[in-house]
């Protein structure tokens, strides 16, 4: 009895909070490998610092509808649960813009719209869906921090590599010497496809080996 | 004739020059997703089209005829999403009993038109700029023609990609999201016939 129980433990080392968590911060991650939520992605990595901005403002939205969700599950009727979730998602996100409104509205006005439209990304719905409604609060809330730390993750590598690109700068600093030439293009809409392209490339190139 | 060219640099602005898709990074999912062929790619457009200019309208009216009168401006995305949400729902029983082969293609990507960024970004760009309710409604129909234009031109050159020779970690989205690079490029063309 005392090895059989011994063995299940080895077999599950890592609980299964920790596991939804370790999970989304690489293994699928939003950005690299579902690929979700690409609008945010792309429109406001042009620098650093609205990226950190937008990543964090995901996660808390992500991190509250998760949990709320998995709180009521049992309460919410099948083909009514699309609407519900839309609904607590959009009722966070309007807490996020008034909190960002009040504390950094520097950065508030230069995410313009881009705020609301988490509303509408394609990840928070996707965690509600596939995580929220099924487990209990722990493992939720633990697979929404994960997944939004991923996400972060992925806007800052695409923040970083485009500011120090177009401007030569991180956090709006300058980093690279005077003479580099910049890359106006990745300023550009173009910058953000042609990025996130060659990264996605990138990326299977090196994994599918293994 | 002042009204009617007003309203026409209004349709123009937001189809070609500040075209959603390729400069304000919206309604990327379905762009990605369900650009593989012409045929669905303009069926995709037409749905959104439709949905993008009844809620476009809408919430307009809503917006600025009930919430800012009675200084609800609070309510403001969860009435939008509402709307959004059951125009969809109309278009899907609208799809599923007319086309049911058009339905079948779209599988998950007709519900996920609520979550299309497309349709909420254009009703809280419309606020944002302060647009009154005929350059609203002329603003939300153009939305909707420049997605599909996107699309479909999209949709025509991945038909062609499909016979050529890509590195094998570029395939997929990859190599869209590099054709879509150029797109923008392209379109950019366009940024110098309206100012401001």
């Amino acid at each position: 009895m005392a090895t059989g129980e011994k063995l299940e433990l080895k077999q599950n080392q890592t609980p299964e909070p920790l596991l939804h968590f370790l999970r989304g911060l690489w293994e699928e991650n939003a950005v690299f490998r579902q690929m979700l939520g690409m609008c945010p992605v792309l429109a406001v990595t042009a620098q650093l610092q609205p990226a950190l901005t937008m990543g964090i403002a995901t996660t808390f939205v992500l991190v509250c509808s998760n949990a709320v969700v998995s709180l009521i599950r049992n309460l919410i009727q099948g083909h009514l649960r699309i609407l519900m979730f839309t609904l607590t998602i959009a009722t966070f996100v309007t807490i996020a813009d008034k909190l960002l409104q009040a504390f950094v509205p520097a950065m508030s006005e230069k995410l313009g719209p881009y705020v609301p439209l988490i509303i509408v990304n394609c990840l928070i719905i996707g965690r509600a869906e596939a995580c929220g409604s099924r487990k209990p609060i722990i493992t939720s809330l633990l697979d929404a921090l994960g997944m939004g730390l991923g996400f972060t993750l992925g806007l800052c590598v695409l923040g970083t590599i485009r500011e120090l690109l177009a401007d030569g700068a991180l956090f709006g600093i300058s980093v690279l010497p005077e003479a580099f030439p910049k890359w106006n293009v990745m300023k550009l809409p173009a910058g953000a496809f042609l990025t996130l392209g060659i990264l996605l490339g990138l990326s299977n190139h090196f994994l599918k080996k293994k | 004739m002042d009204i009617a060219g007003h309203l026409l640099v209004v349709f123009i602005s937001i189809a070609l020059v500040n075209n959603l898709v390729l400069t304000k990074f919206l309604g990327i999912c379905p762009y990605l997703g369900v650009s593989r062929r012409v045929d669905m790619a303009f069926g995709m457009g037409c749905a959104v089209t439709f949905v993008i200019t009844i809620s476009g309208t809408m919430t307009w009216l809503i917006n600025n005829l009930i919430l800012q009168k009675i200084g609800m401006d609070y309510l403001k995305y969860i009435a939008f999403i509402m709307v959004i949400a059951s125009m969809v729902q109309l278009v899907e029983m609208y799809v599923r009993k007319f086309f049911p082969s058009l339905y079948d293609s779209f599988g998950i990507f007709l519900p996920l038109i609520v979550t299309n960024c497309a349709i909420l970004g254009t009703c809280l760009f419309i606020d944002l700029w302060g647009y009154g309710f005929l350059e609203a409604v002329v603003a939300s129909f153009g939305a909707g023609l420049g997605f599909t234009l996107a699309i479909c031109i999209m949709g025509g050159i991945r038909e062609n990609l499909e016979w050529a020779d890509i590195p094998q970690a570029l395939r997929g989205a990859g190599i869209t999201l590099i054709t879509a690079a150029i797109m923008t490029l392209a379109f950019m063309g366009f940024s110098g016939m309206i100012k401001g």
